[in-house]
């Protein structure tokens, strides 16, 4: 085979236009440090507003214990339930506590008395967590209370369940442990799809790949040559993933690199045939651009899992996330960084993903040797 | 004034003649609304539940009936011993296990104190959280149930002290994420329409070299620039509308706020992206080029930074810091705070100021550019 | 304005244009008479460009001066562009507007409204050839009519003068002949025209020529004047069996001063002295190709560039 010109060349445009380059190397790079270090979920540091209207000793060991912990902070105190709305509206707030009159007496008295909870829902996400956070610590404190009263009644009773929470893969919880292997869907798309189908296209507008069809190079060497040097950055920008990931956000590799390889291997050639199938359809980068855009980096970022979970989607999207392979690749790649699985556990992932890599490579020789043997 | 109505003229017999356009324009971003309002959501539910029910007791299976009838949990496998459930984490059909130990219910009905077991798949962070969270709040309320009705059974219908939350979630009560992402797609779209068209649009001009015939017309630099922008502010603002009507109608988001002070709004934020647009066109030499950019440079960060999908108040502090120079920060919380809170400029205003500031700045940087690079 | 300067239509004195260290325009100085065509020539990258987009008002002068139609290019760009046309070799039309929707958008442009734009938009339509093809797409039509049609629109206000930046490249060779007979009508009809060009038949149809190279002015005249201005010199035509050889041959004698291949036969200037003829016919004896005819003959235009390319190239190689 005679890549070496097509495969030389290749490099020497993508070293010249540094566009390009910073799109391949540079982005990779802001990606992972945006997505390691800005973009969590943790919810943490709420600020509470606190409306005692018992005033009792009670009432203000009941708020010391529930603003106690690093997800919720006692910062404001008012006078009356007035000045809530105004610090839900400019976000100063975002959960709201009443205690009403009376809430001592109950304690002692052993009576049951409502809390009211009041939630900023704007973001749906860290509402739901900060009521939980509210839930739990209320329902744990009213545990605690009952425990004692029942104590000095002299009746021994026990809490019934003790819950033994036991986190597996990701124990402190951290976002960027979770979006760092998600980051390779995305990456990887974005050095095959794009640039593939952009190269071949740009060969065909200024009338060059004419020029390589009269050449003795065989229609299957010219795609090689095109699609070898892209396949290349794409395993150094995972490398560079893993590397970075490993060393700036401890994200390190549980499983057997060889499985993580095999993967990332097999969604290349997915991509490329993605590629080149789209370079086959467009007339012009314009429109490669586009139709890559929609049918891998979108599907990439929305409906991979990458941040957002496919159970909470609409039927119809997750049957779309079920035809595009960016899911199973990142199922797989995020069990054998976080979960030190082989490939056991995800062969089905690994059929889902081999089998869209053929019916992809295989449509684009298709329609490429056709093009280019006429 | 003449010139700029012929620059309009063409530019609109352009558009309506490009057989791309009037769909990218009109319907592209009402598909991108209902896209987004759907798939953007980080709302939990169906999550996979593994269950390993070793006791088998009808308390034991009353505890796992009030996991599924929260609605939040399905139960995706059962296992015979408790390393099964690990499988079924592991191969990510189920985030929670949980585990029921031999004598459960022997143990609560004779008032001892039994251990149960959650497991969580931590790898995503956030479902984990939010899970956990659910299935705590679920056995600590069934552990409650059964204390309360113990006390009650030894003392005779004695009262005890007991502490419930009435939570009530304001603005969006159902907690539904479309209520907070789907305003920000809006933003979103304005965005990326107006400045992917008003860059790619000039630098086709410079492509096919009638630019330099405009250029040695007595057509003005500045007259050029509003005929080709102008469009676009309008063609932004009709997005505004449909991506509006569809937040609106279709996932029944009600604007609390003001249409006017939307519309006002969007066009200060306008000012911002036709100036980004005209800054990517300055230094793009082919359209291709110019969308790229757009794309990879102005887009990615932007959406990041900017709090559409992840909260800022997260954020280190040195990038809280840089979120500040991100423009789109200040309209998602502008449409926002309109669509969700119903606030009005008295609460707006800094972050309108912190638009106009930023748009006349980005506007006249690039206006100077441009005209520097026709020189 | 004098009597003099009534004539007169360009007036560059000094023009001097600089990007960084490169000097793409050097001191050059040159004027163009009221109604004449003016061809600008030079190889690529000599500057011709440069020049022109200065006197459209696209490119400020680093120094010098320059007038256009009595206009100060440097002071007044905006009243220069509405008494000029100007079209490049990229026809500058939108591909995806029809022809009178360009017609119209340009004449707009221009201030044309009403009845002189009708008048006007028939004129171009008839012009260009494109008379029942007004509602064509202008991408749909092929690059003499494009050509054709963008000369139309950059002149639909009647301006005095038109510049024209390599207006025929890519054009097939009938087209340039028709576009070449629109040019003479303009001229004849009072407008001056300022060409750029590297096609030598189309150099010499006009009036006067300059001669740029590597920024400089080196040659100002018409086609006659410029091949007589090589008077000191004789060009002979020589036809014998092998052409390429004697290229060689000669190339190297101090006397000869140029040589160029024309098909089987070929030229070579000399300094005129009487005894050339024989001395040529002997070296080609001595080197047994056979001589079928020497004459001597006017030197082409093509000629004279190539002297003056060698001359400037030999003054700057002595001045370093």
């Amino acid at each position: 085979m005679n890549l070496a010109p097509i495969v030389r060349k290749e490099f020497r445009q993508i070293s010249r236009d540094r566009r390009a380059l910073g799109i391949l190397v540079f982005l990779p790079g802001l990606l992972l440090v945006l997505v390691g270090y800005a973009l969590n979920f943790d919810v943490k540091n709420l600020s509470v507003a606190v409306v005692d209207e018992d005033r009792s000793p009670e009432s203000r060991h009941f708020v010391q214990s529930l603003t106690g912990s690093e997800y919720l902070v006692h910062k404001w105190s008012l006078d009356d339930r007035s000045g809530i709305d105004r610090l839900l509206e400019e976000g100063e707030a975002q959960v709201a506590l009443v205690i009403p009159r009376g809430f001592a007496h109950a304690m002692i008295e052993g009576k049951s008395i409502q809390v009211q909870v009041i939630v900023d829902g704007a973001n749906a996400n860290t509402a739901a967590i900060a009521a939980g956070y509210v839930a739990l610590g209320i329902q744990d404190y009213s545990s605690r209370v009952l425990a004692q009263w029942l104590e000095r009644h002299g009746a021994h009773i026990l809490v019934p369940i003790d819950i033994r929470p036991r986190l597996l893969f990701n124990p402190e919880l951290k976002t960027a442990k979770y979006l760092v292997p998600g980051l390779f869907g995305l990456i990887l798309m974005l050095s095959t799809v794009i640039s593939t189908s952009l190269s071949v296209v740009r060969e065909k507008e200024l009338g060059t790949m004419e020029q390589l069809k009269t050449s003795p190079l065989k229609a299957y060497e010219i795609i090689i040559g095109k699609a070898v040097p892209y396949l290349g950055i794409a395993l150094l920008a995972a490398t560079l993933i893993l590397v970075l990931g490993w060393l700036m956000f401890d994200v390190s590799v549980r499983g057997s690199l060889l499985v993580l390889y095999v993967a990332i291997f097999i969604f290349l050639l997915a991509g490329l045939g993605q590629g080149l199938v789209i370079s086959s359809v467009a007339k012009n980068q314009q429109i490669a651009f586009f139709i890559s855009v929609f049918s891998s980096l979108l599907p990439a970022f929305l409906l991979s899992g990458f941040v957002f979970p496919l159970s909470s989607m609409p039927m119809i999207l997750q049957v779309i996330a079920n035809i595009l392979p960016t899911k199973y690749f990142l199922v797989i790649v995020r069990a054998v960084i976080l979960k030190g699985v082989g490939i056991g556990p995800v062969w089905d992932q690994f059929l889902a993903l081999s089998l869209f890599s053929a019916f992809a490579i295989g449509l684009s020789s298709i329609r490429l040797h056709r093009e280019l043997s006429s | 004034m003449k010139s700029i109505k012929q620059m309009l003229i063409k530019e609109f017999l352009q558009i309506r003649r490009d057989r791309l356009m009037m769909p990218i324009i009109l319907v592209a971003p009402i598909i991108q609304v209902i896209l987004l309002g759907y798939a953007a959501t980080v709302d939990v539910r169906n999550i996979g539940l593994a269950v390993c029910d070793m006791d088998n007791s009808p308390d034991s299976r009353a505890l796992v009936t009030r996991f599924t009838n929260t609605g939040y949990f399905t139960v995706t496998g059962w296992a015979k011993e408790p390393d099964g459930v690990d499988e079924y984490l592991n191969a990510s059909e189920a985030v929670i296990g949980i585990v029921i130990p031999r004598g459960f219910g022997r143990d609560i009905s004779s008032g001892r104190t039994s251990t149960l077991q959650l497991i969580a798949d931590g790898a995503d962070a956030n479902t984990a959280n939010i899970s956990l969270n659910y299935a705590r709040q679920i056995t600590v309320g069934y552990s409650q149930g059964l204390l309360v009705e113990q006390v009650r059974r030894l003392g005779g219908g004695r009262q005890v002290p007991q502490i419930t939350p009435v939570t009530r979630v304001w603005y969006n009560p159902e907690l539904r994420s479309a209520n907070y992402m789907v305003p920000g797609v809006v933003a979103l779209i304005l965005m990326i329409i107006t400045t992917t068209f008003t860059s790619a649009s000039i630098v086709k001009e410079r492509e096919i070299g009638t630019m330099e015939q405009l250029l040695v017309t007595p057509m003005k630099p500045s007259q050029l620039l509003l005929g080709k922008l102008l469009p676009y502010v309008l063609i932004g603002l009709v997005d505004v509308l449909l991506t509006l009507g569809v937040a609106v109608n279709w996932f029944d988001i009600p604007l609390k706020g003001s249409v006017i002070t939307l519309f006002g709004l969007s066009g200060l934020f306008i000012l911002t992206t036709l100036g980004l647009g005209l800054f990517v066109s300055t230094i793009s030499h082919t359209q291709q080029q110019a969308m790229m950019t757009a794309q990879f440079f102005v887009f990615f960060p932007m959406i990041f930074l900017s709090g559409f999908t992840f909260p800022i108040e997260n954020m280190p502090a040195a990038i809280q810091v840089i979120t500040y120079l991100v423009p789109l920060r200040y309209f998602l919380e502008i449409i926002r705070g309109l669509f969700l809170k119903g606030v009005g400029m008295e609460t707006l205003w800094p972050e309108a100021l912190a638009l106009l500031v930023f748009g006349v700045t980005i506007l006249s940087l690039s206006v100077s550019r441009f005209q520097k690079r026709l020189a | 304005m004098t009597t003099q300067d009534k004539d007169i239509a360009v007036t560059v004195e000094g023009l001097t244009r600089t990007f960084g260290e490169f000097t793409a325009v050097d001191d050059i100085s040159f004027r163009v008479k009221r109604g004449e065509v003016f061809g600008f020539l030079g190889p690529n990258g000599a500057g011709k460009s440069t020049t022109i987009r200065m006197l459209c008002g696209l490119l400020a002068p680093t120094a010098g001066v320059a007038t256009v139609g009595g206009i100060d290019v440097m002071r007044d760009p905006d009243s220069v562009k509405a008494n000029i046309g100007y079209m490049s070799q990229r026809f500058s039309l939108y591909e995806d507007l029809t022809v009178s929707q360009n017609i119209d958008f340009y004449g707009g442009v221009y201030g044309l409204e009403g009845e002189r734009l009708k008048e006007r938009r028939a004129w171009a339509v008839r012009m260009a050839g494109l008379v029942g093809k007004e509602n064509e797409l202008t991408g749909a039509l092929s690059g003499g009519w494009k050509q054709r049609l963008a000369l139309g629109c950059a002149i639909l206000h009647e301006p005095p003068i038109l510049f024209l930046d390599e207006p025929t490249g890519g054009v097939d060779p009938v087209s340039r002949r028709r576009f070449w007979d629109l040019i003479y009508d303009l001229s004849n009809g009072g407008t001056t025209v300022f060409v750029t060009t590297h096609y030598m038949d189309e150099a010499e149809h006009c009036n006067t020529i300059g001669f740029i190279y590597a920024g400089r002015l080196v040659a100002l005249g018409s086609p006659t004047e410029l091949k007589q201005g090589l008077s000191s010199m004789t060009t002979y035509e020589v036809k014998c069996a092998r052409p390429l050889d004697a290229v060689d041959a000669f190339q190297e004698l101090p006397w000869v001063k140029e040589t160029s291949i024309f098909g089987h036969a070929f030229h070579v200037t000399v300094s005129s002295d009487p005894s050339a003829v024989g001395s040529i016919r002997d070296i080609l004896m001595n080197d047994k190709n056979e001589v079928e005819a020497i004459e001597e003959i006017l030197p082409s235009l093509e000629d004279v560039f190539i002297h003056l390319i060698s001359e400037e190239d030999r003054r700057k190689a002595k001045a370093a």
